[in-house]
């Protein structure tokens, strides 16, 4: 037994931050598709009010787990290095811009044109949200599943797959169901299977606390077949013709739950601090040094 | 923002929490409340730069502890026990006095001892003497009183390094032993944990060391901290150190060429060249009683104190005309006997003892135990000298330490006599670098061990032995462990009766073996600063013994398992509240080695917490109402409290007649001591002494040693042959059985010249056996070790210990070797339950690879259920499992912490929690 | 230029915690908060064993993470090295909590007190509410540090500008001083001996360096 040097679960961010990435996520992913629908003359409204929404609830969620939540303001002090201060920055246009899209787009019907730009232009602001958010994890250096680069992608990648997955939901429920929605889906299904396997695999080439791979490892089947798997084999038949109404949206769901699985495991089930470790252990008197151990940590090559 | 301080104040004193202080320190207080407590920077003449040990940083939660007696209780509940509520209700403390000098007045009206002689009012106090350190001026009360039974005791025997005590007073003036650590170049240590036990000043010194470049072989079955800052660790199989030991000697004596050895050492300094006898015992000169040795010079026989004579160290001659003093009066008369010298018959007993032997007991291979004897030699020096303070004195940086359990209970005297054979076959017996002690509990002057070295029989430093012969034998017992009865080396001085056998006073309350009166319970119990009900072994027999004494008077920080069956409650101004002095310096156990000696104070850095008093206020007012003033000033005067109140060149005696105030009393103490000190010449008070702390004067390095004096008194170490020891043993064993007493033969067994090998670890089998249990049901050997943060300290309800003590491995739970645990399907956190045939334990699995498969180690000394805090942390501990057992009890009257037990998974849900 | 650092002798460390235990008494922090704590770790297998003691902490590190993702600016580095928090700047978000590679950071949602629900009176005298809901760890105990170099005294000499931990180390391991300086008791055990630094790779240059033996060729 290593007391205190084996890698610890983070206990500093719990639930309320996992719900942050996945609303940021998935709000940025389906603000996407609203630009996109919007571009391609499908309704977007919806979508990007529930894009909104999951923002909106994911950084109150943070503004929940806070210790300090009248003071939250200072989280805009620090844009030079800090993703969260970014993240933070990034929001505000991400909410005006998408906000006044809508606004738009009730109130003024004819400047439909006008919305459908503001729109893109949220959306774009959308995938800079996106992108801090997969940095705030990428920066946590405390947390090797998160510090991994691989994560980047990941994030980025599931993100819009839960986005696509959302929008495929609303489009089922609205009963126009876009041949392009679901061809990207599937597109953004298999590229986050890909990062996934990439993130695994670096994470593990790289060294990393063997109880975070663990988890990774045990939650392979349920990423691989009703994460991916599943969903992917539907949109196919719903390409081909095959109930699309029906199947898209629930290939939607698949995508969004299984990103929202794979964030909730990341967060809160892999997150593991870096542990202790010597590089040497102390000469005792005329005793000997050895090289020391990592307890807990996956060494590549042993 | 925190409250702003209006004064910031700085305040010296003591911690005195372990037997390794006192050390200095000073507590910071904020406006009267103590917030800090930091080292004493300005303590240069302390060996650690007035730096303190972790419990001394738990001294701030420990005075304002919520859980505290904050004032005098009396209990309503006329039953007593584990399961009944004791209902205690405050009371004044003049009530409380009055409750107390009413009993004590009773017993003496009725006579200070019962029909059988005991006495009538006994007294606990806690670990190695450090409670008089907080007792104030109560050592003059009990002067004062008279007889007292100090016999039941709260763990010594067992949980202190008891043969060590016995033997090595005996043998070195070493009531503890340690290595000359500063100059040290090899120790092997068997057991020691000095690293967690050795307090602040062995902990800086053995870090030297290890910079300096030592080399320590830490053979015993678990990584104690003490294996972790070593060189090697060795694990050996539990209770067989003694194979070790005697196979390291049997190398230097069989397989290493004997010039390696210190021979002028063993010839001069030792009773090696002394002539044993065909029954025995020394040959010796028929006219004056003198041992005889071999003087190559003349080719005959002299006496051994002949001047001029020059020793044969081996070998055997035939001496024309001997006697042999045998036990009692036993004269053998010899013409024309071959005698063999000490040295030839003990290089003719080890010659058993092989590497390849030892390792069939120890499970360490042979090739181990010959390197670490060879590593020793090489070490050792032998023939080289080093200056100290003008002297030229012999070298000798090797040395060998034992830890508790090795030094406890069978197998503890072949430890005891092994070890110190091997620092005198090179000399290295009380010389710089080597084996040294540190100081006497057992000869007086307790605070000068080189003054107690006064010349005795044969040639020998003077040892008290109780009298084993038929005339003065104490057939009936003057406490209720008996140690005058039945172990003669203890002796009989103020530390004595604490020593004896002390688990023996309750195991006969319960149940007495044949031929032995049941003793009576005393008639005032009083506790001080200890909690036997948890530090003893077989806690549940403990505490149903405590149940029926029939006064419990108990100074009390909080509640606790002992003062549960308490009768009335004091609540004594703690560490930081109340005043005292205390000597300081010389050479101290565990291994303080000082420059300087004086005396240091302990003055209250804050008001007493509720209605807590001083110590010496109670002594004085349980003085007073006990029409005992005039006894307890002269106790005072005569240095009871701290230092003789006059000298030749000082008096600061106090009025025989008066009350004092505690103020008063500790003033003419500081006087006196550094009056003491210096001649006179200064006589620093209470005042000086509140803002100085302390007060030294020089002690000069060479007095570390034993050996200069020796050498300037002509004296030898009586080693390596026991012929006292066997003499005793023999008249022992006719005194109990004349008075048929039959049970104590195993122990008599002990008293050989020589040792001889025993299965130690059988006798725990056979204890099983004994027990009604089946040995192949309980295949793991249970030991204990210690943690810095409540080593000796009774602070198990401070809540700071125990979260710093979570970041050391060994706190807090069962630990099990790695291999073990995953046959046993035990993960690390999984809850286990350890049994043995008496009871079982339980506690969180701590799984590790630096732990023999065959030994489980549990921390410390938990289980409570009483005391605040404490109760809730749910440790097991290795007390509850252990047996009281006479089979387990050697002749010193000590056992060792180590039971048979098994272990199994307590899996949550199942029927019995059963895996 | 001045950087302060820790130089730790992991051969003299016994794991005792006096550090950790006086670091919580001097700066009062509730239970379970370690800004100073020693890890006990083993290295190899039965019965090829070793046991590292390890003081761990705030390794006040010159590229420390927690500030540059603190997006409160509350984290901050001074010129002498130490990393500081602004108690009144912190929104309590614990990113550099998870930034950190050494887990040398706490927070405290709400007070805990040693002894259960009601704090002792010195509990509630060294109360101090602005670091509740804020991110705390190792200090150097800076206020220290400047109130000693305020007198002309040097941390790591003088007692009186030395941190806590080093101050009470009853084996010695703890060292601290100005690693800039040449001649600083830690530049010089640093040269004389060989060392290593806690995780490097992670490239955030710690000030907290551990001896394992004496000079190597």
């Amino acid at each position: 037994m290593n007391i205190g040097t084996v890698p610890k679960l983070q206990r500093s961010w719990d639930l309320r931050a996992a719900c942050n990435f996945i609303g940021g996520g998935t709000g940025a992913g389906l603000l996407l598709f609203a630009a996109v629908s919007a571009v391609l003359g499908w309704p977007w409204v919806a979508a990007a009010l529930a894009a909104l929404a999951f923002v909106g609830f994911g950084l109150s969620m943070v503004w929940l787990e806070i210790g300090k939540p009248l003071r939250a303001v200072n989280v805009f002090f620090h844009p030079q290095t800090s993703w969260m201060t970014r993240e933070g920055i990034v929001a505000l246009p991400l909410f005006v811009l998408t906000a006044l899209s809508i606004v738009l787009a009730l109130a003024l019907p004819d400047a439909d044109v006008l919305a459908a730009m503001t729109l893109e232009l949220a959306a774009m602001v959308g995938l800079g949200f996106l992108y801090c958010q997969a940095r705030i994890l990428r920066a946590a250096r405390g947390i090797r599943a998160w510090s991994e680069p691989a994560l980047l992608p990941l994030t980025l990648a599931s993100g819009l797959a839960e986005g696509a997955g959302v929008y495929l939901v609303l489009a089922g429920a609205l009963g126009a169901m876009p041949p392009w929605a679901l061809a990207l889906g599937l597109v953004l299904c298999g590229a986050r299977y890909a990062a996934w396997r990439r993130y695994r695999t670096r994470l593990s080439a790289n060294g990393a606390p063997v109880a975070s791979l663990a988890v990774l490892h045990g939650a392979e089947p349920l990423v691989v077949w009703p994460g991916h798997a599943v969903p992917a084999a539907l949109l196919v038949l719903a390409l081909a013709g095959v109930l699309p109404g029906v199947l898209g949206p629930l290939a939607g769901i698949a995508m969004a739950v299984a990103g929202w699985y794979v964030k909730v495991l990341i967060v809160l089930r892999a997150a593991r601090s870096n542990g202790f470790a010597v590089v040497r252990t102390p000469v005792r008197g005329r005793g000997i040094s050895k090289a020391g151990d990592r307890y807990g940590w996956h060494v590549p090559g042993r | 923002m925190r409250t702003r301080a209006e004064s910031v104040t700085s305040v010296p004193t003591y911690c005195y929490n372990c037997v390794a202080g006192p050390d200095l320190m000073t507590v910071t207080v904020e406006d009267g409340v103590a917030t800090a407590i930091r080292p004493n920077f300005d303590a240069k003449e302390h060996p650690a730069n007035g730096r303190v040990c972790v419990k001394a940083y738990g001294l701030i939660e420990k005075t304002y502890n919520p859980h505290r007696i904050l004032t005098p209780m009396r209990r309503t509940n006329p039953n007593k026990g584990r399961g009944e509520d004791p209902g205690f209700v405050p009371i004044t403390w003049d009530e409380a006095l009055e409750a107390i000098a009413g009993r004590l007045n009773h017993v003496r009206a009725t006579g200070l001892v019962d029909e059988a002689g005991l006495p009538r009012v006994a007294a606990t106090f806690g670990h190695g003497g450090t409670p008089a350190a907080y007792m104030g001026t109560l050592p003059a009360w009990l002067a004062a009183w008279g007889p007292i039974d100090f016999s039941f005791g709260s763990g010594q025997g067992v949980k202190c390094v008891h043969s060590e005590h016995l033997y090595g007073e005996y043998w070195h003036r070493a009531f503890t032993v340690c290595a000359d650590t500063v100059l040290t170049r090899y120790v092997i240590s068997f057991g020691t944990n000095v690293e967690v036990s050795g307090g602040a000043c062995a902990v800086y010194r053995h870090a030297d060391a290890r910079i300096r470049g030592i080399k320590r072989v830490q053979v015993e079955p678990h990584l104690s901290v003490t294996g972790a800052a070593s060189a090697e660790w060795v694990p050996i199989k539990p209770k067989t150190d003694g194979a070790f030991l005697l196979a390291l000697i049997h190398v230097l004596l069989h397989e290493i060429p004997r010039d390696r050895l210190d021979l002028p050492f063993l010839r001069d300094r030792t009773a090696s060249p002394y002539l044993v006898g065909p029954n025995g015992y020394y040959l010796r000169d028929p006219d004056s009683g003198k041992p005889l040795l071999w003087d190559l010079g003349t080719g005959a026989a002299v006496p051994h104190d002949t001047p001029g004579a020059d020793p044969a160290l081996e070998g055997r001659f035939t001496v024309p005309h001997a006697v042999e003093h045998g036990p009692d009066e036993t004269r053998w008369e010899h013409r024309g006997a071959e005698g063999r010298t000490a040295f030839t018959a003990m290089v003719e007993q080890m010659a058993q003892f092989s590497p390849e032997w030892a390792e069939g007991v120890c499970e360490v291979p042979a090739s181990t135990v010959r390197r670490v004897a060879g590593e020793y030699v090489e070490n050792a020096c032998v023939g080289q000298t080093i200056d100290i303070d003008g002297q030229t004195l012999p070298f000798r940086p090797v040395a060998i330490t034992l830890g508790k359990t090795v030094n406890n209970g069978w197998g503890a005297y072949e430890c005891c006599w092994a070890r110190t054979m091997m620092a005198t076959l090179v000399g290295a017996l009380e010389v710089p670098g080597g084996t040294l002690g540190t100081t006497i509990r057992l000869n007086r002057p307790h605070e000068n061990r080189l003054a107690s070295v006064k010349p005795g029989a044969d040639g020998f430093m003077e040892s008290k032995f109780n009298a084993t012969d038929a005339e003065h034998w104490a057939a009936k017992p003057t406490g209720r462990n008996a140690h005058k009865t039945l172990v003669p080396i203890v002796g009989n001085s103020s530390w004595s009766q604490a020593l004896g056998p002390t688990h023996l006073a309750w195991m006969f309350l319960r149940a007495t073996p044949d031929g032995w009166p049941k003793p009576s319970y005393p008639d005032v119990w009083f506790l001080f600063r200890t909690n036997p009900a948890i530090s003893f072994w077989d806690t549940r027999q403990m505490v149903e013994n405590m149940a029926r004494m029939p006064f419990v008077v108990a100074f009390a920080y909080t509640l606790d398992e002992t003062n549960w069956m308490a009768d009335i409650l004091l609540p004594d101004a703690t560490d930081l509240e109340g005043t005292q002095l205390i000597r300081v310096g010389g050479t101290k156990f565990v291994e303080q080695h000082w420059h300087h000696q004086g005396v240091a104070l302990r003055q209250p850095a804050v008001a007493p917490r509720g209605d807590a008093r001083d110590m010496t206020w109670i002594a004085g007012e349980l003085a007073k109402r006990c029409g005992l003033l005039e006894d307890y000033n002269k106790a005072l005067n005569r240095g009871a409290a701290c230092v003789p109140l006059k000298g030749e060149a000082y008096d600061f005696s106090l009025d025989p007649k008066a009350e004092h105030s505690v103020e008063a009393i500790w003033d003419a103490e500081c006087k006196a001591a550094c009056a003491a000190f210096t001649g006179g010449a200064e006589a620093h008070g209470l005042d000086w002494f509140k803002e100085h702390g302390y007060f030294v004067v020089p002690f000069k390095r060479v007095d570390w040693y034993l050996y200069p004096t020796m050498v300037a008194k002509g004296l030898r170490f009586e080693l390596p042959y026991q012929e006292r020891l066997l003499r005793v043993g023999k008249e022992l064993g006719t005194r109990l059985h004349d008075a048929g007493i039959r049970w104590w033969d195993d122990q008599l067994h002990e008293y050989t010249a020589l040792p001889e090998w025993h299965d130690v670890p059988q006798r725990w089998e056979n204890a099983v056996k004994a027990m009604g249990g089946e040995p192949a049901d309980y295949p793991f050997w249970l030991i204990t070790t210690k943690t810095m943060q409540y080593t000796t300290g009774n602070n198990a309800g401070i809540p700071l210990m125990n979260e710093v003590g979570r970041n050391v491995r060994d706190h807090g739970g069962v630990q099990i070797n790695a291999a073990t645990a995953a046959k046993l399907g035990i993960i690390d956190g999984d809850m286990v339950e350890v049994r043995s045939v008496t009871n079982a334990t339980r506690g969180k699995a701590i799984v590790v690879q630096g732990l023999r498969p065959d030994t489980l180690v549990i921390h410390g000394q938990f289980d409570h259920w009483a005391t605040p805090f404490a109760k809730e942390l749910g440790f097991p501990s290795l007390n509850t499992v252990a047996p009281l057992s006479l089979d387990l009890t050697d002749s010193t009257g000590s056992g060792a912490d180590v039971v048979k037990v098994s272990i199994r998974k307590i899996v949550p849900g199942m029927a019995g929690g059963a895996a | 230029m001045t950087r302060y650092v820790m130089v730790v002798d992991l051969r003299r460390c016994v794991g005792c915690q006096t550090c950790t235990a006086a670091c919580k008494v001097t700066n009062a922090t509730m239970p379970g908060v370690q800004w100073r704590r020693v890890v006990d770790m083993e290295v190899g297998t039965f019965p090829d064993v070793q046991r590292v003691f390890t003081p761990v902490g705030c390794q006040h590190c010159s590229d420390p993470p927690c500030m540059e993702v603190c997006p409160s600016t509350a984290t901050g580095k001074r010129a002498d090295g130490i990393v500081t928090i602004d108690y009144d700047l912190c929104i309590g978000c614990s990113y550099c909590m998870v930034a950190c590679p050494y887990e040398a950071r706490y927070k405290v949602d709400k007070p805990v007190w040693a002894f259960g629900d009601t704090p002792t009176e010195v509990e509630k005298r060294r109360y101090d509410p602005r670091m509740i809901g804020v991110a705390q760890k190792c200090t150097f105990c800076v206020d220290t540090i400047d109130d000693g170099v305020s007198k002309g005294l040097t941390p790591g000499v003088d007692p009186d500008a030395t941190p806590a931990c080093v101050n009470s180390c009853i084996s010695g391991a703890m060292q601290f001083g100005d690693i800039e300086d040449p001649d600083s008791n830690v530049s010089k055990l640093l040269r004389e001996n060989s060392h290593f630094r806690m995780h490097e790779e992670q490239g955030t240059n710690p000030g907290f360096y551990y001896l394992w033996d004496g000079a190597r060729p």
